[in-house]
């Protein structure tokens, strides 16, 4: 579904973000991006959602070229994606219904469809009560469970996260990936950057660690560190 | 775009203007104070124009035609007013003209010079001073035609003042236009970096480019029709009391730039209205590609 072919990314300033990285995420897969700050998680999942485009190397979504994709196309490459940011961009004046009402109605959706599929999601991520809450007026995994409902409202087929526990207690952030885990078992496709070893080595899923913008380990069923006493000790722990 | 997007993008546009108070009160001030200036010099402008024309208005072109009685030259009347741009004749009084000229020169009347002797001055008024030269050679070829004044010298250097004035006033005009559109789509980059992150917001989820921009145009177009009325509010209250103050002056007269209140209300509006259009659209241009 998703396809990295020797993708480089040098930014403008001469940093190399990413270096040679080849990954392919399948339909339907959950996988962590790990790594420390500045390892390029971030741009990796930029490069999905074409906010940067690759300086070699191709990003295929679907077969499809991310990167020759015309200015026109990015909006429907993006409408089959979900995104969650660490830092939530949700619009502090809208409450949480007028939030999702807002994702919705700016790819032009009908009324009476927001209406049914707000109440669908709000559901799903458990904010049925806080819907007519504002920002300001929830905790961080409220609006993080609201961030993740605005990502899921347009039906996306991969959910894309940038640290989406990155400000929560660990109780709470083990809530978000819970929450996470059952979207991806309803067949949405999704790709978490991280770097909160809890949970990667509670969840048990595939990891693709970067290092200084190399793939330095790509493995099923992984834990945050590549260590077989670490996957050890967190098992018994 | 169905129209449903369309109704959307219009309630999009004023809870824009709703929400974001201030920048709207600041862009539609902005928008009023150039329009305004811009206003006033064109209105200038315009009345300076219509003042040169009425004085070159006044200069006609004097016509000295010989002939004992009116029936006499009423031929050479018929040619003159056949030509293209005349407008209006008047044939001077003679016995008026007679007595003036018996003061200046006492010695033809002690001599037993008649009348008669004198010729019949007509004045011609033409449509355009442009052409008085032009129709005043022609009057010449007429026969029964003695002597064609037209004040040439003064003619033309009223016509170069006025070439001068048109011009600077279209200059003045265009770099103000200019100016303007840059002041709004400054005040424009404002409310949208107020309003960055909705717009982020807009383009990750997927909003076309059409999408984002639409509501934001609608909205200059507003901004700058409401700073266009406020201007011409400004602008009708000020024209009154210039044209007030200018008739106190005697020798200027009543000076007006011939625009009538509502084409004043109508050209502000629709300039106002292009330039936040335009501005908006510029902006937002930038904006997004970047
Ligand atoms: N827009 C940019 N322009 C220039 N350099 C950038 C830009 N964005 C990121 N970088 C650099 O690229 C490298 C990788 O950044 P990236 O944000 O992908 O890292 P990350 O793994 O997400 O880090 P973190 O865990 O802190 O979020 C860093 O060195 C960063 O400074
Ligand atoms: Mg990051």
């Amino acid at each position: 579904m998703i396809r990295f072919d020797n993708v480089s990314v040098e930014y403008p300033n001469g940093v190399r973000a990413l270096n040679d990285v080849s990954i392919h995420i399948a339909k339907g897969e959950f996988a962590f991006v790990v790594g420390p700050t500045g390892s390029g998680k971030s741009t990796l999942l930029k490069l999905i959602y074409r906010e940067v485009t690759p300086t070699r190397g191709r990003v295929l979504f679907d077969g499809e070229d991310i990167g020759a994709l015309k200015a026109n196309q990015v909006p429907y490459l993006r409408r089959k994606l979900g995104i969650v940011f660490q830092d939530f961009k949700l619009l502090p004046q809208k409450n949480v219904w007028e939030n999702l009402a807002f994702a919705m109605r700016v790819i032009g959706r009908h009324p009476r469809d927001i209406r049914r599929r707000i109440s669908e999601v709000l559901n799903l991520v458990g904010l049925t009560k806080r819907c007519d809450a504002f920002p300001h007026q929830m905790s961080g995994g409220e609006q993080q469970r609201a961030a993740i409902a605005r990502a899921l409202v347009n039906h996306p087929t991969v959910l894309l996260a940038d640290e989406p526990t990155g400000n929560l207690d660990p109780d709470t952030s083990w809530e978000i990936m819970q929450l996470l885990e059952q979207i991806n078992t309803h067949g949405t496709t999704v790709l978490v950057a991280t770097h909160d070893s809890q949970i990667v080595d509670r969840m048990r899923k595939r990891v693709i660690q970067l290092e200084a913008g190399y793939v330095v380990r790509d493995q099923e069923k992984g834990a945050y560190q590549h260590s077989t006493l670490t996957e050890d000790l967190c098992c018994g722990a | 775009m169905g129209l449903r997007n369309v109704e959307y993008m219009i309630q999009e546009a004023f809870t824009g203007i709703r929400r974001n108070g201030i920048m709207a009160f600041a862009s539609v001030t902005t928008i009023a104070l150039s329009l305004g200036v811009l206003g006033t010099f064109a209105l200038l402008a315009l009345a300076a124009n219509r003042f040169v024309l009425s004085r070159v208005n006044q200069f006609e072109i004097a016509v000295f035609i010989e002939g004992k009685t009116l029936a006499d030259i009423e031929p050479v009347l018929k040619q003159i007013r056949s030509i293209s741009g005349v407008v209006e004749m008047n044939v001077r009084d003679r016995k008026k003209e007679w007595e003036a000229f018996k003061r200046d020169r006492p010695d033809f009347e002690s001599a037993g010079v008649p009348l008669d002797v004198l010729p019949f001055a007509v004045d011609v008024k033409v449509s355009d001073p442009g052409r008085i030269a032009q129709i005043a050679s022609k009057i010449r070829l007429i026969k029964g035609v003695d002597r064609v004044n037209e004040s040439k010298e003064l003619v033309d250097r009223i016509l170069a003042v006025l070439r001068v004035v048109k011009v600077l006033s279209i200059a003045g005009v265009l770099v103000l236009l200019g100016t303007t559109a840059l002041i709004i789509s400054n005040a424009i980059r404002l409310t949208l970096y107020a309003r960055r992150l909705e717009i982020k917001i807009m383009q990750l989820v997927g909003a076309t480019n059409q999408f984002i921009r639409l509501p934001l145009v609608i909205e200059g177009v507003v901004l700058g029709a409401v700073g266009a009325v406020l201007a011409w509010f400004f602008l009708t209250l000020g024209g009154r009391y210039v044209a007030l103050m200018a008739e106190k002056i005697v020798f200027l007269g009543r000076i007006s730039s011939g625009v009538g209140r509502a084409e004043l209300a109508c050209g502000l509006i629709f300039v106002g209205a292009m330039i936040g259009a335009a501005g908006s659209f510029v902006s937002i241009r930038r904006f997004l590609h970047d």
